[in-house]
């Protein structure tokens, strides 16, 4: 009775803030209703029984990567000027893609939706298990993931050097 | 139990024990702060209201209440009254999760598994309030405090995190209990630690803004920074999360280095089974115990306050990124390699293991050699004037 409280409350939420997320017209409240958002996901792995992953997604995304992208808003320094609407074919392919990728989702999801209560995961999810997963049978995607990631480091470096560089 | 009381009711009650209790510190540590600045600064403090000045803790509060409460013209409304409440909240959550006695003291929320990563996860949100209330205020300066502070707390927070990584793999885990249990039976963590706990230390001072940190509200640079807008009461709010901030990095310390609500190692002293067997009167004990470690760290704050000036922007960055986060990698790989070659640390024995002693020497001569280095006297760098057309 609760879980069902707690999860149809805490879907709601993170549908409403995902929902003003995109219809908000001010970045900086998109910015903060995406990380109310990702609270009421983190609380939806709680019930998943990964309390590893809740913590994970709030450490990651709500304090570190929303913050610098609030901190590139405000630098920035948008204005809410709404702009004119220069590309109707691709605004028009645009909602036809994500129409379509919803429609999809919610006949897969009501397809194979276990709308009853799941057997017990036949993994744990605790952080024990998740960092022996994680480097021992898939340490090659691991290495691979940290290599992209270095790669992006490099050209942001690239990129932002380019002027000292210039002038050397 | 009821999933009722389990989950609603108990966490209420021990929120509620907690946003007074930590209340009534915050409220304290604003006279304890003024009185030991004064020492330190060789004058007397605040010493007019009642004895000692103690009615200044009553004093302060009042005159928030009554002073006008302004809202500067073109403001972000919501935004702005949202700012200095929003990093209240995970602070006080974050007290129901730590351990302030040994087990049956607080033992409401002890079963969460990741009890340290949900800690850092809620603090590591405080940082908000001060991005919005510095963007909602219509002010540069204000602005200005609020973009130093997120890139401030964004950088600190790996180091940070980079430098519990060497204690959790000695304790094995990530339950502060586990930890502290870990800590009473071998050895106080900051021994075989002693290079996390030393950027452990700093990197909480600069996730405070604390003053050898306090750039996003440097009032020689920026008014008052991130608060410039702010009075009265929502003035006092922030305050209120910056202390209760202090008071929770200052509950992780003594969590994480310096034995929790033990006091004793290697088995030896006041152990948890002393306390459980004393009864209530050992929870009391322990609580005590965890209380007295943890003004000793708010008196290190106090502390830093009066002795460093503030750090330039960029060195603050440099000191982060340069400086802590290779150091507490470099840690993560001696702990991890002492670990490894000295496999025989014994849980639940009196046995203080090899390794540990030696993480202990290496931490010694890493710490001595940085102080040397940090203190060698050296002639003023002259500023290179093609660097600065550069930049």
């Amino acid at each position: 009775m609760l879980e069902f409280i707690v999860f149809f409350f805490f879907a709601a939420v993170a549908i409403v803030f995902a929902l003003v997320v995109i219809l908000h017209r001010n970045p900086v409240v998109g910015a903060l209703s995406l990380v109310a958002s990702f609270f009421a996901l983190a609380v939806m792995y709680v019930l998943l029984d990964a309390p590893f992953l809740a913590a994970l997604q709030v450490i990651v995304y709500a304090g570190a990567i929303m913050v610098l992208f609030l901190f590139v808003i405000m630098l920035l320094n948008l204005q809410h000027v709404a702009e004119p609407n220069t590309r109707p074919v691709q605004q028009f392919l645009g909602y036809f893609a994500s129409a379509t990728f919803a429609a999809g989702l919610v006949y897969y999801v009501s397809k194979y939706a276990v709308l009853h209560a799941l057997p017990p995961t036949r993994f744990s999810t605790s952080a024990q298990a998740i960092g022996e997963r994680l480097f021992e049978a898939y340490i090659f995607p691991f290495e691979m993931v940290s290599i992209l990631l270095l790669a992006a480091i490099v050209g942001a470096l690239m990129l932002s050097g380019k002027a000292a560089v210039a002038i050397r | 139990m009821n999933p009722w009381m389990t989950y609603l009711i108990w966490p209420l009650i021990k929120f509620s024990i907690a946003f007074i209790a930590v209340q009534a510190l915050v409220a304290a540590m604003n006279w304890i702060e003024r009185r030991l600045l004064g020492f330190f600064q060789a004058r007397l403090g605040p010493n007019r209201v009642g004895p000692w000045g103690l009615g200044q803790i009553i004093a302060d509060p009042i005159k928030f209440l009554l002073k006008e409460d302004f809202v500067p013209a073109r403001a972000e409304k919501v935004a702005y009254y949202l700012g200095p409440i929003l990093p209240l909240l995970p602070s006080f959550i974050v007290f129901c999760l730590i351990p302030f006695g040994p087990p049956p003291t607080f033992a409401v929320t002890n079963n969460i598994n990741v009890g340290l990563l949900l800690i850092f996860a809620l603090t590591s949100t405080a940082v908000y309030g001060i991005i919005l209330g510095g963007w909602a205020s219509n002010n540069k300066f204000s602005l200005m405090g609020g973009l130093r502070s997120a890139a401030q707390m964004v950088s600190y927070e790996v180091p940070l995190g980079l430098s519990i990584v060497g204690v959790l793999m000695l304790t094995q885990s990530l339950e502060l209990e586990e930890i502290v249990r870990y800590q009473e039976m071998n050895s106080w963590n900051v021994f075989p630690q002693l290079v996390a706990c030393f950027i452990f230390i700093v990197a909480m001072n600069a996730e405070n803004n604390r003053t050898p940190f306090d750039l996003p509200e440097a009032e020689s640079e920026l008014v008052a920074g991130f608060h410039t807008e702010y009075s009265a009461m929502k003035f006092a709010f922030y305050m209120l999360g910056e202390y209760s901030l202090m008071i929770v990095n200052s509950c992780l310390a003594v969590t994480l280095f310096f034995g929790g609500w033990s006091l004793g190692m290697g088995g030896i002293g006041f152990t948890t089974e002393v306390m459980q067997k004393m009864g209530w009167v050992g929870g009391l004990i322990g609580t005590g115990i965890f209380v007295t470690k943890m003004m000793l760290f708010l008196f290190m704050y106090i502390w830093f306050r009066a002795t460093f000036p503030r750090f330039r922007f960029d060195q603050l960055m440099d000191l982060g990124w340069k400086f802590l986060i290779p150091l507490a990698l470099a840690n993560i790989f001696v702990t991890g390699i002492v670990l490894l070659a000295f496999p025989s640390r014994l849980y639940g024995d009196t046995v203080i293991a090899v390794g540990e002693i030696m993480l202990t020497v290496i931490g010694m001569i890493v710490i001595a050699l940085t102080l040397v280095l940090l203190f060698k006297p050296k002639r003023p760098k002259v500023i290179n004037a093609s660097r600065v057309s550069e930049a």
